[in-house]
């Protein structure tokens, strides 16, 4: 399942440097809420800071704005989105992350803040306002996982820190979503860029070591929908389509790949990089019904071919 | 559970049969509890099966009850008693049979309550007392001897008190009150007290001496008494002569093939010894024959899940580990026990002329099951002659759990228990195996825990005589582990006053079996009370300040972590500065150092952190989180190799899931021209099966490449390109080895 997941990455790479128009924004809109207690007050305020910086030193086309403490009431949620509704164009992305406590009476989901709570159904309202045609909600709160029947719609992902509303225990997902932007090691495909579901499989992975090292059982199941119907998994798939859109959604670039894909002069080379790719990618498949040495012998020389074509690229 | 109590089981049938009517035939005449008891007692088995029938037959429930019991219909049994105690609420007797018949069948949580109610019908019921004493002294919970002193108070005549009173003295390495105890319960019951003769034999066979008139009187009073040599069985084990004691649960079961009990403890030690076919065989048969006490469930249960298990043999090692881990623990596992194995024969200059087994569990009540048969052992590792068991680091949290100390301390075990054939006192190979730790690596030195400080604030150390009972029968939560500590310090004591050649000196001196006083007085030249006051003047010369200061310490951490916690950060530094000299060693939760370090890395100090957490390392501090910030704070100060240092030393504690270690110190070597070490930690990586396979399996070839092996390099460089083409790094490294094979550079 690993390697399946690791192939989606690979098969959707070439969209993802493809298919956001030249000029295409992405808004990211941050909030930390009600901490309650002065330790979780640091720990949502410290992590959703930590993301702002990491955002906005991601790139010029980013517009990152982040709600903490106080700020983080409904009225300036509201105000915020409503002005991400105004600037966003269809071809931009929009990044929606929830940090904090949430809540779930079997019904509805809300995300706690000071003053009146949001509830899931009033942030789903105020995203659809929002033209931006590839959308992502992370929502990292307790009992997030209610919240996905009300967000899911087709051309936005969601991602939430547990399996239902009832896994009602603080989770420490948030914290490696945070450290997936950071750690170069998240970036599995090596592309100097981080998608949404790179950022995902890091956080999993990285909650489920915190509780087994901790010798504790693990309240929180990170899933996603980014199919826009119930139920949410917890693994992609290419069989459902499950992680495709996540896989187009990039969080933070790293390095110079994208300014490399935008050179006209280097077109060429990048539809003979891309058809390497593919050969690749089909050789992948074909593994297992292939003698070892005759694959590795045919894996070799393309990725020599295709190193070579890189290196012309971006030497 | 141990033989003891079964061994017991049949001998303390109280005489009622005259107060009791209803007697129908004159076959059943005769048959009382107590008469078919005796003719059990004197290996008659065919007269007392019939005289148990006759008892299950009888229209008196009581002696159907005690006759279904002793056919070993113990359903039957069991419902008769829960009838005769609904019946005679205010019958003492009954609840103390009922609550035997339980404890027999593995149900001590029920028979110590019946054994309690009885007590309360009847205050003065010895078998009661002696109920609650088997139980005890199953569990090894230090009341034991308690209740069996009582019970023997109350009925003088009462030959099982005495009989256990010596077993229990025997476990407490006391010989002479053992054959007291068992002389007395003789004295009562000359021709009965078959226990007491058993506990005799163990006396001789521990002493190296020839039990064989003890075990002929023995089998003189029962030709068929396997329940006395699985008594002198026990004995035997619990002073770790395991081929020894496998010996005699042997012997047992030739002479009683249906003990039970034998055949669960033949297996549970075979298996301790690492013969699993046979012990499975065993165990199965108990199984087979409805013996399913916990011990012998879990342990079959343990065989069963040995499937999981890697055996690696590399030379005279062999380790079995989890497939789950053993790709990655196997190179750390090996390189620890290769290490210690050659620095322990150059120390005592003998070869270990067997493989020694090792064992790394990681789920620890697999272990404690491995260990002893029963999950809720506090131990960490265990030695069985040549075969270790020990939790596999993924078995503990981090940073409360060293395995290659604890790997280093159970080989010094294997050595010293060979030289010594197993004779070594309890204090002396424990004390000599901790101190051995602190020899190979200071930061693994015997800890001064707060418990510990207490102990010696309160003057609670044992003197070196009876140091042995403090690790069998403590009497205060922690005996144990402040015994380890004395024991460790002992021997510090010994090499720093006599050198260490006297410590080799000792282990030869106890090749055969000598009281510690005789081996004090010929080899140290001390008597053992003037050894303990040279040993404990040292000693408090040492750490008597801290542990005088112990509560002061305590108050003044508190008032640190508050002062912390409020982010009063000067007044904290200062409290810090206290407390660390008040208990410099103290590593633990709430540490200063922690504390000191934090401060000064937000305030921009980084030097003032280094300092703070070397000094927590070096006493010890083993929290990986808290080593891995300080080996970050090395490598931005430019000491790349103290930083690879640091980050190595978390190997000995949690090299499991924890990909980010390994890929740090990997670089950190690579970096260093270390190719060795970098091949190991990036192989460690890609045993974990991280996410981010391409990078680990990019460096792995990296390592390959430093250390001149193109084509190891070539292999995981396109592991590394399968999972990510266009992985530029990769790329260039891969274009680099068909260059350095021979291949035009590409332009």
């Amino acid at each position: 399942m690993k390697r399946f997941a690791a192939s989606l990455i690979g098969l959707l790479a070439p969209l993802l440097v493809c298919a956001p128009a030249a000029h295409a924004a992405t808004f990211y809109v941050t909030v930390a809420g009600l901490g309650g207690e002065p330790d979780y007050v640091q720990e949502f305020t410290s992590e959703a800071t930590e993301l702002d910086k990491l955002l906005k030193a991601s790139g010029p086309d980013n517009h990152v704005q982040t709600l903490t403490g106080n700020q983080a009431t409904r009225a300036h949620v509201e105000e915020v989105l409503a002005q991400v509704a105004r600037e966003a164009k269809p071809e931009d992305a929009f990044v929606l992350t929830l940090i904090g406590h949430g809540s779930f009476d079997g019904v509805e989901y809300k995300f706690n803040l000071p003053g009146p709570d949001i509830s899931a159904a009033q942030l789903a309202a105020l995203c659809d306002r929002i033209a931006a045609t590839r959308q992502l909600v992370v929502n990292t709160t307790s009992c997030s996982g209610g919240s996905i029947g009300a967000l899911e719609r087709n051309g936005r992902a969601v991602v939430s820190a547990t399996k239902s509303g009832t896994e009602k225990n603080a989770t420490v997902f948030a914290r490696y979503w945070v450290d997936a932007l950071q750690d170069p090691a998240a970036d599995t495909d090596k592309s100097d860029s981080l998608s949404a579901l790179e950022a995902f499989e890091y956080a999993d992975r990285k909650t489920a070591e915190f509780y087994q090292s901790q010798k504790r059982l693990a309240t929180e199941h990170a899933v996603f929908d980014d199919t826009g119907r119930q139920p949410p998994v917890r693994t992609a798939s290419l069989s459902t389509g499950e992680g495709r859109l996540l896989a187009q959604l990039t969080i933070v670039r790293f390095g110079e790949a994208r300014r490399a894909a935008l050179d006209p002069a280097k077109q060429a080379l990048l539809a003979q990089k891309e058809d390497l790719e593919r050969q690749i990618d089909a050789l992948k498949y074909q593994k297992a019904a292939m003698a070892q040495a005759d694959y590795e012998q045919q894996l070799k020389a393309l990725l020599i071919k295709l190193a070579i074509v890189q290196a012309k690229l971006e030497p | 559970m141990k033989p003891l109590a079964a061994a017991f089981v049949l001998a303390g049938v109280m005489l009622i049969g005259g107060a009791v009517p209803g007697v129908a035939t004159a076959a059943t005449a005769a048959a009382t509890p107590d008469a078919c008891a005796s003719l059990h007692r004197h290996g008659r088995t065919e007269e007392a099966r019939a005289c148990e029938t006759a008892l299950a037959h009888s229209s008196n429930p009581y002696f159907r009850a005690e006759g279904a019991w002793a056919l070993g219909e113990y359903s039957a049994a069991n419902n008769d008693f829960r009838a005769l105690v609904a019946a005679h609420d205010d019958n003492a007797l009954y609840r103390v049979r009922w609550g035997r018949l339980l404890h027999q069948r593995f149900n001590d949580a029920d028979a110590e309550s019946l054994f309690k109610e009885a007590l309360q019908r009847d205050p003065k019921n010895a078998g009661a007392y002696l109920g609650l004493a088997l139980v005890s002294a199953d569990s090894f919970d230090g009341r034991a001897e308690g209740f069996a002193a009582k019970a023997a108070a109350l009925d003088p005549g009462l030959t099982e008190a005495h009989e256990l009173l010596a077993s229990l003295a025997l476990e407490d390495s006391d010989p002479v009150r053992a054959a007291h105890e068992a002389d007395a319960a003789l004295k009562l019951a000359p021709d009965d007290a078959t226990n007491a003769l058993a506990i005799h034999a163990a006396i001789e066979l521990l002493a190296d001496r020839d039990p064989e008139p003890w075990l002929k009187r023995m089998l003189a009073v029962n030709p068929h008494d396997g329940e006395g040599c699985a008594l002198v069985a026990y004995h035997l084990v619990l002073n770790r002569r395991y081929e020894d004691g496998v010996t005699y649960y042997r012997k047992a079961i030739a002479l009683e093939p249906d003990l039970w009990s034998a055949h669960a403890q033949l297996g549970i030690n075979l298996m301790r010894l690492g013969r699993a076919d046979e012990a499975r065989q065993e165990l199965e048969a108990c199984y087979a024959h409805d013996y399913r006490d916990a011990a012998t469930v879990n342990s079959l249960r343990l065989l069963d899940s040995y499937s999981h298990f890697d055996v690696i043999t590399d030379g005279n090692v062999v380790l079995k580990l989890d497939k789950s881990e053993s790709a990655l623990l196997r190179p750390y596992v090996e390189q620890v026990a290769h290490q210690a194995i050659a620095a322990y024969q150059q120390k005592y200059g003998i070869t270990i002329d067997k493989p020694v087994q090792i064992e790394l569990y990681p789920n620890h009540d697999d272990f404690a099951v491995r260990t002893y048969g029963m999950p809720g052992l506090g131990a960490l590792g265990v030695t069985f002659d040549t075969v270790i068991a020990m939790d596999s680091p993924s078995g503990r949290t981090p940073g409360t759990f060293n395995w290659a100390s604890t790997l280093w301390h159970e080989l010094d075990h294997v050595f010293v228990l060979t030289i010594t054939h197993d004779r070594a006192p309890r204090w002396f190979a424990e004390g000599l195996a901790v101190h051995e730790e602190g020899q190979a690596n200071p930061a693994w030195a015997n800890r001064l825990t707060p418990d510990i400080l207490v102990a010696l604030k309160d003057h609670k150390l044992l003197p070196i005589a009876e140091l042995d009972r403090g690790f069998v029968h403590p009497d205060y939560p922690g005996e144990v582990l402040v015994s380890y500590f004395e024991a460790g310090k002992i021997c510090d004591f010994i090499q720093a006053r006599w050198g260490a050649p006297k410590l080799v000196e000792l282990v030869h001196a106890f090749d055969s079996v000598t009281p510690t006083v005789d081996v004090l007085a010929a080899h140290l030249g001390m008597p053992a009370a003037a050894f303990d006051q040279a040993f404990q003047s040292w000693l408090y010369h040492d750490v008597g300040d801290t542990a005088a200061h112990v509560d002061e310490w305590r108050q003044g951490l508190v008032k640190l972590l508050t002062l912390f916690k409020d982010h009063q950060d000067d007044q904290a530094l200062a409290q810090a500065d206290v407390v660390r000299r008040l208990y410099p060693e103290y590593v633990d939760d709430g540490n200063p150092y922690e504390v000191i370090a934090q401060i000064d890395q937000a305030k921009g100090d980084h030097a003032g952190a280094l300092t703070a957490l070397l000094d927590y390392q070096k006493f010890g501090g083993e929290d990986p989180a808290t080593l891995k910030a300080l080996a970050a704070i090395q490598q931005a100060a430019g000491q790349s190799q103290q930083a690879a240092a640091t980050l190595d030393a978390i190997n000995d504690i949690y090299p499991v899931h924890d990909e980010d270690l390994h890929r740090r110190l990997g670089a950190l070597w690579l970096a260093q021209h270390n190719a060795t070490g970098a091949v190991r930690e990036y192989t460690a990586l890609v045993a974990l099966h991280p996410l981010d396979t391409a990078g680990a399996e990019y460096g792995l070839a990296q390592a390959w490449m430093a250390a001149g092996d193109l084509g190891r390099a070539e292999t995981h460089v396109l592991s590394a390109l399968e999972a990510a083409p266009g992985y530029r790094d990769a790329q260039k490294l891969l274009l680099d080895i068909e260059h350095a094979k021979g291949s035009p550079r590409v332009q």
